[in-house]
């Protein structure tokens, strides 16, 4: 009887916490909020100003003269439009004209690929923890030993295990 | 990734004195990416979600070193477009996007997302697909993230640790000729320093694949 008046007690906050759930849920409407429709971006034309595929690529390869019309370019037109400067740039850090050929051919079009199939690390998409930068830098400079790892192996802050994953924020 | 540019051309810009290059902007600039902050993609992610299986993560992060003492007070900017563009079929042009864009400003923003669906203009040129959002969530403004779910796409956002992890300062010095070599340990540059985040998680499928290209894109309008 006591265990009754305590439930039914609980009741008015059990149906708050499943309306909370549901809002947190589902269709989240922000009626008393802001609306998109009150987006300035509607109906406009809006112009690429950054891309981004492949991580420190269009760093490394890009040059300054060329760099904001890089980042204003489609993918599309990577391979006819810069993969001979990445050939360049790799023969300059000492790569034989094959091998370079062939890397800049997997760097061109600067698209991030990923088969959802397979397990992931890059290159097959990239994971919050893959230390890219080592990766690249073999590929760029080989067994050079000296410039092949940045020796900087992880993130400074442990990932969440579950959505959103990323670190929370530094605050002072 | 424009923070690694922004090293190396800070580096050229310092040899030669060369300013102009630099594009006008009318936001927040800092020291070290003297350009359009707003807009300036810092990385881009793609996983399988390692809860979900036939999930994948979508995670862009934008506006790179953002100091402890600025975590709170900085915020999206509600003119620009960021975009995930995914081809499914392997010839390097989008299949379908996913847009994210807020309204709002300060602590009150709200993030809103369109998409996954065909780009309503494919290329350098976009627009805001028209048509119901997708999912709408409030920016997070805290250490506990906001998440919203709507038919079986989870979308957050809010400002984050930067997950990149980099020595990026000798990596200067060796562009500048100042090094010969990496240091070990290195010295990661993006520890202790924030991004503004974007994450996305939802089912693979609704992205075509299993084979996908992905890339993210801020666009803004031009006047």
């Amino acid at each position: 009887m006591e265990r009754t008046a305590y439930m039914l007690r609980l009741l008015p906050l059990l149906a708050l916490g499943a309306l909370a759930v549901a809002g947190c849920d589902d269709a989240y409407a922000p009626l008393s909020g802001p609306r998109a429709d009150a987006s300035v971006l509607m109906h406009q034309e809006l112009r690429q100003e950054d891309r981004f595929g492949l991580p420190a690529i269009a760093t490394v390869f890009i040059p300054t003269d060329l760099k904001d019309a890089y980042n204003e370019a489609v993918p599309a037109g990577d391979a006819a439009t810069f993969r001979s400067l990445v050939v360049a740039k790799l023969m300059a850090f000492g790569q034989d004209a094959a091998s370079a050929k062939a890397l800049a051919g997997a760097l061109t079009p600067d698209i991030q690929p990923i088969d959802v199939s397979q397990p992931t690390g890059f290159l097959n998409g990239r994971k919050l923890d893959d230390d890219v930068i080592t990766a690249e830098l073999h590929l760029i400079f080989g067994s050079n030993a000296a410039l092949n790892d940045d020796h900087v192996d992880a993130n400074d802050e442990p990932f969440l295990p579950t959505f959103p994953y990323l670190a929370g924020p530094h605050v002072q | 990734m424009f923070r690694l540019c922004a090293a190396v051309l800070l580096v050229l810009v310092a040899a030669a004195g060369i300013t102009r290059w630099i594009k006008a902007s009318d936001h927040k600039d800092s020291a070290l990416l003297a350009a359009d902050h707003a807009a300036d993609i810092a990385d881009v992610y793609t996983f399988r979600s390692p809860v979900h299986p036939d999930n994948v993560v979508l995670v862009m992060t934008v506006s790179g070193f953002i100091p402890p003492s600025e975590a709170s007070t900085t915020f999206f900017d509600p003119t620009v477009l960021y975009q995930w563009k995914i081809d499914n079929n392997g010839d390097a042009v989008e299949d379908v996007v996913i847009q994210a864009f807020v309204t709002g400003t300060g602590g009150h923003q709200v993030m809103h997302f369109r998409g996954p669906a065909p780009a309503s203009q494919i290329g350098a040129t976009s627009r805001v697909i028209e048509g119901p959002e997708t999912a709408t969530v409030p920016v997070s403004n805290g250490a506990t993230p906001m998440i919203a779910s709507r038919s079986g796409m989870t979308v957050f956002t809010d400002v984050r640790d930067d997950p990149f992890f980099f020595d990026l300062v000798q990596f200067k010095k060796i562009i500048a000729g100042e090094a010969a070599a990496f240091r070990n340990p290195g010295i990661d540059s993006f520890a202790g320093t924030n991004v503004l985040a974007i994450a996305v998680e939802l089912p693979s499928a609704r992205l075509g694949g299993p084979r996908l290209g992905v890339w993210g894109t801020t666009s803004r309008q031009q006047f």
